[in-house]
């Protein structure tokens, strides 16, 4: 039976008194529930870390010898405060790019490079600036001689394949599903792919994964990216930096 | 209701409507981006444009979450019908904050790579479609965001004409299944990379409240509306229950609702679905001797189901007896808007 008594709105209409009160407590609900879920929701967000671009140490130059793994990678041997004379430090370009092009023609030079540090804990990358700041260095008369390559075994490891720069601090956060289109991009355009194990390899929690032939990231462990994986590879020590190369038929998603 | 088309018809409910929501989604931003970071208290927060496409596309989730709720809540309690009148301004506005969501994620993760657009390389970035773990889920993010822009840019009444109410009808269904994309796209992209669960209860929430209401209401309605008795002229009910200046409403053989009104002591049927939107007429009341639906106010006269000059919507109308106090209807719908003399009631309406 239709109910006589019930206040009836009209949209063009003034609204019944006996809705008033209603609708202002249903607008302060709906007001203080926006508020609520806004706080709510954003407070679930993870810490993403310490990573970032280093533009508080300004621009760093460093000469090095340049080794390709295919991924360009620098054995300091003039450092900054920053970078320790060395070290083995990632190169990358700017944006989802990564330096191959660049490095290539250089392969075992001395080389000058300058960029921004990107730096996580115990990864770090530097992004070349444009133009003339990654080049032959202009004394090529002594080259030192790079670390020869340290086997270190066949290792079973568990971690998650990420674009090394995200990760080293372009992006925060720069790992996990979310950031899954964004990596593969990355490692599409030449970034250096690096792996974040779980629990320490030879102390070192980040790797370099070694490429296939010109490819930075070996194509097969692409459907892979961002997830928790877990694969078997040879690791080796070039300089302080740890190189995986993966046995593809052996990556397996970790439910 | 108009006989000609303005981009809106302002008036006094619309403002206020507006204001609100307004109101509500800029304090849900401002919370999110400028208020909550500092209470997490991280050393280096998440990047900018990262924080805005989290407060957008969560502000969207919500925003949707309400909006589907409001059907069911204003057919369990006709108190929130006021949130339907204008609902059309909420789901615009929706589409606007999920594009500035895709704004921010388009400029963000899927710039800087040289030699395709951002708009191409969310093509192709991930399209491992076969495994769920790592699946695309911003497929389902564009197909929800195309699925609103295509209701935002249809969502006036031009369209509705234009279109045909049937149509119209059909296309906005889409509602639903840009919700399920929009929460497959949540579940699959942001649950699986946070460590902190509480975001998914919620999420999680959100949906079973949009489910839950509309079974609700669901079951409500199927169990309010009687069906109508027989095959060839029906009863509907009895003309002691239908208040003066309303109406009772019963569902005949054919599934379509009808709508028995008592105007000064006379019985009069007209469909119950509005020519408008399909809004049920029967849950109106007559204003000035004429129904008025209780969505959208639209109006007709309830004796030709015309709406008054000089607007022309039209709905069918439906032949009255009575017999004592039972009222039968023939279930055969007259054309849209053919006069009906209407039936004397012999029984003074329950007071």
């Amino acid at each position: 039976m239709s109910n006589r008594d019930e206040p009836f709105f009209v949209g063009y209409l003034p609204c019944p008194p006996g809705l008033r009160l209603f609708l202002l407590a249903a607008s302060l609900v709906l007001f203080a529930g926006a508020g609520l879920l806004g706080y709510a929701i954003a407070s679930t967000q993870d810490d993403p870390g310490d990573g970032r671009l280093r533009f508080d140490f300004g621009p760093q130059t460093v000469i090095g010898v340049l080794e390709m793994t295919p991924s360009p990678v620098l054995h300091v041997t003039q450092g900054t405060d920053a970078i320790p004379e060395g070290h083995t430090l990632m190169l990358s370009g700017q944006g989802k790019n990564g330096a191959v092009d660049r490095a290539q023609a250089l392969e075992g030079q001395l080389v000058q490079a300058t960029g921004i540090l990107l730096q996580r804990g115990g990864l770090d990358m530097l992004q070349l600036n444009g133009g003339n700041n990654f080049r032959a260095a202009d004394d090529q008369s002594v080259i030192p001689d790079i670390p020869e390559p340290e086997p270190l075994g066949r290792w079973e490891i568990t971690g998650e394949i990420c674009d090394g720069k995200c990760e080293a601090g372009a992006m925060r956060p720069g790992r996990g599903i979310s950031h899954r289109a964004c990596a593969n991009l990355c490692l599409l355009g030449g970034v250096p792919p690096v792996f974040v194990t779980t629990q320490p390899i030879e102390g070192e929690e980040f790797l370099l994964i070694a490429g296939e032939g010109d490819e930075t990231t070996p194509p097969a462990l692409l459907d892979y990216v961002g997830l928790y994986v877990t694969l078997e590879g040879d690791v080796s020590r070039h300089g302080d930096l740890l190189v995986l190369t993966v046995d593809t038929d052996t990556v397996t998603v970790v439910e | 209701m108009s006989v000609k088309y303005t981009p809106v018809q302002w008036n006094t409910s619309k403002w206020v409507y507006d204001a609100v929501m307004l109101a509500g989604i800029a304090l849900f931003l401002w919370l999110f981006i400028s208020v909550a970071p500092g209470a997490l208290n991280h050393e280096f927060p998440v990047n900018p444009p990262i924080a805005n496409a989290r407060a957008f596309g969560a502000c969207a989730f919500v925003m949707l979450t309400v909006i589907l709720c409001i059907g069911p809540l204003a057919r369990l309690d006709r108190r929130f019908l006021p949130l339907l009148y204008n609902r059309r301004h909420f789901g615009v506005m929706t589409a606007a904050v999920a594009m500035t969501h895709a704004y921010f994620v388009l400029g963000w993760y899927f710039a800087f790579f040289r030699g395709a657009e951002r708009w191409e390389t969310v093509l192709f970035a991930n399209t491992s479609y076969g495994q769920v773990l790592g699946f695309p889920f911003e497929a389902l993010g564009i197909f929800a965001l195309l699925c609103l822009l295509i209701l935002a840019a249809t969502s006036h009444d031009f369209w509705l004409k234009f279109l045909t109410p049937p149509v119209w009808k059909a296309i906005h269904f889409l509602i639903y299944p840009a919700y399920v994309a929009v929460v497959g796209h949540v579940a699959l992209g942001a649950f699986q990379s946070r460590g902190n669960e509480t975001m998914a209860a919620i999420f999680s929430a959100g949906a079973l409240v949009v489910a839950g209401l509309h079974i609700a209401a669901a079951w409500k309605e199927r169990r309010v509306d009687p069906h109508a008795a027989g095959t060839d002229w029906v009863k509907v009910g009895n003309a002691s229950d239908i208040a003066e200046g309303r109406a009772i409403i019963a569902r005949l053989p054919d599934g379509k609702r009808v709508a028995v009104f008592r105007h000064e002591g006379q019985l009069s049927a007209i469909s119950n679905a509005c020519a408008h939107q399909n809004g049920p007429l029967g849950e109106g009341r007559i204003i000035d001797c004429i129904v008025t639906c209780p969505w959208h106010g639209f109006q007709y006269d309830v004796r030709t189901g015309r709406s008054p000059a000089p607007f022309t919507e039209k709905v069918p109308t439906y032949r009255l007896r009575l017999e004592q106090d039972e009222v039968f209807v023939d279930p055969v719908p007259n054309a849209p808007g053919t006069p009906v003399e209407p039936v004397q009631a012999t029984q003074e309406a329950m007071p």
